[in-house]
């Protein structure tokens, strides 16, 4: 019975001088640490789900600078592995702090090597970093994000409050070993990270590659500063493709994977952010005017023979000698003399409201970030000269995005639709998302008046100065233009820079695409009808081609059987 | 008196044993309890590195099926070229009575 009780109390004491010290070991060595909790970034798909920017663990390299005695030869050591300045990793090791960041999102096999070194000094910390597997692909739109992934630039930055997430946090203990312990499990002293939401654009992969591609074919060829290519769905207004190229053919293209290699105006996405003189492609939208106002009949004769016109204290020259013209072959042949006559039957009243019902002076809305309204004066300001002028596409401001938006309205029987670049934010955790569908802005003229200039752009590409946009096997409208560029010294019109473009749609009748091509500072040739329209052409066969678009102009050559 | 008391001390001596049966039975659910934890940390920590494999995988699966990248293959390496328009033949079936 004695000894019953001195084993009991043996017992007992020997297990409560055992919790002591296992209790007075962790009090010691116990670090109660709050750990940040990383959310996992949204991933950026394109319209058919392809990834074009994702989020990955990469490991970061930690030290703790009070549990090391010797820094020189510990950053020694490092800076071997981590090809990083030796001093510089010392003074980060010297000092009494528990945490610093030696080198951070390391490549995978130097982290290995940290790894190995098994060391309590320093570690690793997975932290995400953003990849772009597509690479130099919808640069500029994707934009890119920082080292704390944050959206700097592009859809990162626009939708950034959507992609980031938000951070969790954790209570955690640290054992007698130094190992993380989570008492309690979520709930206690513990909140998960909500994970970024994926965003879905319409941007369709392939269709961006095509229009990247031919663009920079065509900028190589013609030694050009730069360009745009962007492809519309004129029924919603979807952005199926958005190509911009600011820096010549030698620079290479934007690469949002290492943004630290290029210069800011290298990822502005200037589809929206600047704007441009338009030229010869701001016509049509004249030519709507005088036909929704009735005031010209398509098959009217205007004499242009003059080959130049006089409007107030200007005169205005045509770029080739005409005869007279029908108002189709005005539109054809990108008659200015005619145009302006047109032009004065309109009026500056009617004109500018339909100039502000195909959008152009107001921001299309568009999810991009930085876009400007343009530059449309105010009727009340215009000088004599002014009508004129800006019938011809000069003397105002618009953005290509404005005129892509507007060619869709052309396309799909007058309606203005808002463009759009995401479709739809995903949510995280499976609940419901948000989804974003057409949307209409106004109608800027009757389905009737839109037949009828198609018919005058579909001219154009048959017959008039865009024959070289045609695509082989499908009908096509669109319209030239060849913009002198303001020279920014002299504020006067360029002798030498050119904006050489190309808008229209295809197929001419019930289009799938709007397809806008504008090619900055063309050496040689400038003529918008050899240096966009053929840009045009191969972007739309390929692209009809991939859309599986039935051919509707057959000609000749091409079989359509039936069984 | 003396059976009294043997049974009265039987009964302490089956309470002792309880209470060190069931103090003995608390610490090893401690350390259970805290076994348990590390090999749910393992095991978390082995899920997030297959996790991060899988991403990885798939980030470069998704790059190498870049339309740029295939294009170069297929004309560069293997010599294939885009069918001129002329060459493209449309088949329409017609959907046969019954379908």
């Amino acid at each position: 019975m004695a000894l019953g009780y001195s084993l009991v109390a043996m017992r007992l004491v020997y297990l409560q001088v055992f919790e002591r010290a296992a209790l007075s070991t962790r009090a010691e060595r116990q670090q109660e640490r709050l750990v940040k909790l990383e959310p996992k970034r949204g991933t950026i798909y394109d319209r058919m789900g392809r990834e074009l920017a994702v989020s990955l663990d990469v490991d970061s390299v930690y030290g703790v600078p009070s549990m090391i005695g010797n820094p020189r030869e510990v950053a020694r050591r490092l800076s071997l592995i981590l090809q990083e300045n030796p001093r510089v990793l010392e003074r980060k090791l010297e000092g009494d702090r528990h945490f610093v960041w030696l080198s951070r999102k390391v490549e995978p096999d130097r982290a290995r090597r940290v790894k190995e070194l098994d060391s309590k000094q320093i570690g690793l910390q997975a932290e995400p970093r953003r990849f772009y597997p597509k690479k130099t692909l919808a640069g500029p739109v994707l934009g890119f994000t920082g080292v704390d992934n944050e959206g700097l630039e592009g859809i990162e930055r626009a939708y950034d409050k959507y992609l980031h997430g938000a951070y969790g946090w954790v209570l955690a203990e640290k054992d007698a070993v130094g190992r993380t312990v989570f008492p309690g499990g979520p709930g206690l002293g513990y909140q998960l990270p909500k994970a970024g939401h994926d965003i879905i654009l319409t941007i369709d992969e392939v269709i961006q590659h095509i229009a990247e591609k031919e663009l920079d074919g065509m900028l190589g060829s013609a030694r050009a500063r730069g360009g745009f290519c962007i492809v519309m769905d004129p029924k919603t207004g979807e952005v199926l493709a958005l190509a911009v190229r600011t820096s010549g053919p030698s620079r290479p293209p934007f690469n949002p994977n290492e943004p630290q290699h290029y210069r800011p105006e290298e990822w502005r996405n200037r589809c929206v952010t600047d704007v441009f003189e338009p030229g010869s492609i701001f016509k049509p939208f004249l030519a709507a005017a005088a036909l929704e106002e009735k005031v010209a009949h398509p098959l009217e004769r205007f004499d242009c023979s003059a080959g130049s016109i006089q409007v107030a204290d200007r005169v205005i020259k045509d770029a080739h000698e005409n005869g007279v013209l029908t108002f189709t072959d005005v539109i054809a042949h990108s008659s200015n003399v005619g145009t302006i006559k047109i032009a004065q039957r309109v009026g500056k009243e009617r004109f500018s409201r339909y100039i502000a019902a195909f959008g152009f002076g107001r921001k299309t809305g568009v999810d991009i970030p930085g876009e400007i309204p343009g530059l449309v004066r105010d009727p009340r300001l215009w000088s004599g000269v002014s009508l004129a002028e800006i019938a011809i596409g000069q003397g105002i401001g618009v953005t290509p995005i404005q005129v892509a938006a507007a060619y869709c309205a052309l396309a799909n029987g007058g309606t203005l639709m808002k463009p759009y670049v995401v479709s739809e934010i995903v949510d995280g955790e499976g609940h419901e998302g948000r989804k974003f569908g057409p949307q209409v802005v106004g109608r800027a003229i009757s389905p009737e008046t839109c037949a009828k200039v198609a018919m005058m752009l579909q001219r154009v590409v048959e017959s008039g100065t865009g024959d070289k946009a045609k695509p082989a096997g499908y009908t096509a409208a669109g319209k030239t233009g060849t913009a002198q560029k303001i020279d920014q010294r002299t504020h006067a019109y360029s002798k030498k820079n050119y904006v050489s473009s190309f808008v229209g749609f295809v197929p001419a009748v019930s289009p799938r695409l709007v397809i806008l091509v504008m090619v900055d500072s063309p050496e040689g040739v400038i003529y918008g009808g050899s240096v966009a329209a053929p840009v045009f052409k191969a972007v739309a066969e390929q692209s009809l081609a991939y859309l599986q678009a039935a051919p509707d102009d057959v000609g000749g050559r091409m079989l359509l059987v039936t069984r | 008196m003396f059976a009294r008391s043997r049974q009265g001390s039987l009964r302490r001596v089956l309470v002792v044993l309880l209470i060190i049966a069931s103090l003995i039975l608390y610490v090893a659910g401690k350390v259970s309890i805290v076994r348990l934890g590390y090999r749910i940390e393992a095991l978390e920590h082995e899920k997030k590195e297959l996790e991060r494999a899988n991403r990885s995988l798939r980030i470069e699966a998704s790059s190498l099926s870049s339309p740029a990248r295939i294009e170069e293959i297929a004309t560069r390496h293997m010599g294939m070229v885009r069918p001129p328009k002329e060459n493209v033949v449309m088949v329409r079936r017609k959907a046969a009575p019954g379908e």
